[in-house]
């Protein structure tokens, strides 16, 4: 049953996409290889990470450990072992997921919670 | 599509951001409260120690409510980091102009919040701030009236020790219906 819940796609650039599942209430978040569901609340804290990250540092300093950031996403096992273009790409994946989602917190707001009686 | 933001908490993760700030400068508060009361003793003004010790006790407890309401909320209340905490003060009386500094660093940050608040048409969180909006009319008058103590006794002969046995006995309000 469990490719039959119903996914509904928030945002999806050339290196992933990001769903949301009504059914389980999770965010689904595919870069790459990976694919990780993550609930509401641990979505804004892997965000947070990821926008944590000193870009600038990253460029400038030539260490080795500074090629790669490794960030875990919260309760899912997952590590993301990401280079500088991963890490902008899945910046912008997610500030373009979170832009959806307030878009749909705003629609309820303004327009549905009015149809329910 | 479910609205999964909503419905982890009512807070915008704005208003959220500044509570959480308003946690850490009250939490802030406390220990600068605390390290006066340890400047006070050390100098030998046993009443204002006491006065400071109560005072940081309230900064506490002004932090916790802050912090159960994010929670109750849904929000992530942050617990903080206080860094930058004096430990040392130039004199008495700097001691006590420095803590109505504090209180009215406070008042605008208070403020702020509110005004954010009504920014986002969050009421709920308006309605609780109104509790913070009256403590610190309190909160300002007694610090203001600390500092006018050294002015209205003088610092000069008995007159520092006279300040600080008036100090815990400032009170706001009507003094009659107390
Ligand atoms: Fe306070
Ligand atoms: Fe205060």
């Amino acid at each position: 049953m469990s490719n039959t819940l119903p996914l509904t796609e928030l945002f999806a650039s050339s290196k992933g996409a990001t769903y949301q599942c009504d059914t389980t209430n999770r965010i689904i978040i595919q870069f790459g290889e990976a694919r990780v569901s993550l609930r509401i609340s641990d979505f804004l804290t892997f965000k947070k990470r990821v926008d944590s990250v000193d870009i600038h540092t990253m460029i400038f300093n030539t260490d080795d450990a500074y090629d790669v950031e490794i960030i875990d996403a919260p309760r899912t096992g997952h590590l993301f072992v990401l280079s500088l273009c991963d890490l902008i790409a899945l910046r912008d994946l997610l500030a373009g997921t979170r832009f959806v989602l307030d878009l749909n917190t705003l629609l309820n707001e303004r327009i549905y919670s009015s149809l329910v009686y | 599509m479910k609205d999964l933001v909503r419905m982890r908490t009512s807070l915008k993760e704005e208003i959220e951001r500044i509570l959480n700030e308003q946690i850490k400068m009250e939490a802030h508060s406390s220990a600068i409260y605390l390290s006066m009361a340890a400047w006070c003793d050390r100098n030998g003004f046993d009443f204002s120690a006491g006065y400071f010790y109560k005072q940081s006790n309230e900064e506490r407890n002004h932090m916790l409510k802050l912090f159960n309401y994010v929670s109750d909320m849904g929000g992530h209340a942050i617990s903080p980091e206080v860094t930058n905490v004096p430990q040392e003060f130039d004199g008495f009386r700097d001691v006590f102009e420095l803590a109505l500094q504090q209180e009215i660093a406070v008042s605008n940050s208070i403020n702020r919040i509110v005004g954010q608040a009504r920014q986002f048409n969050d009421f709920a969180t308006d309605q609780f701030m109104q509790w913070f909006v009256k403590e610190q009319i309190e909160e300002e008058y007694v610090a203001r009236r600390a500092v006018e103590l050294f002015d209205v006794i003088g610092e000069e002969g008995v007159g520092r020790y006279m300040i600080d046995k008036a100090i815990p006995k400032i009170t706001y309000g009507d003094v009659e219906a107390q």
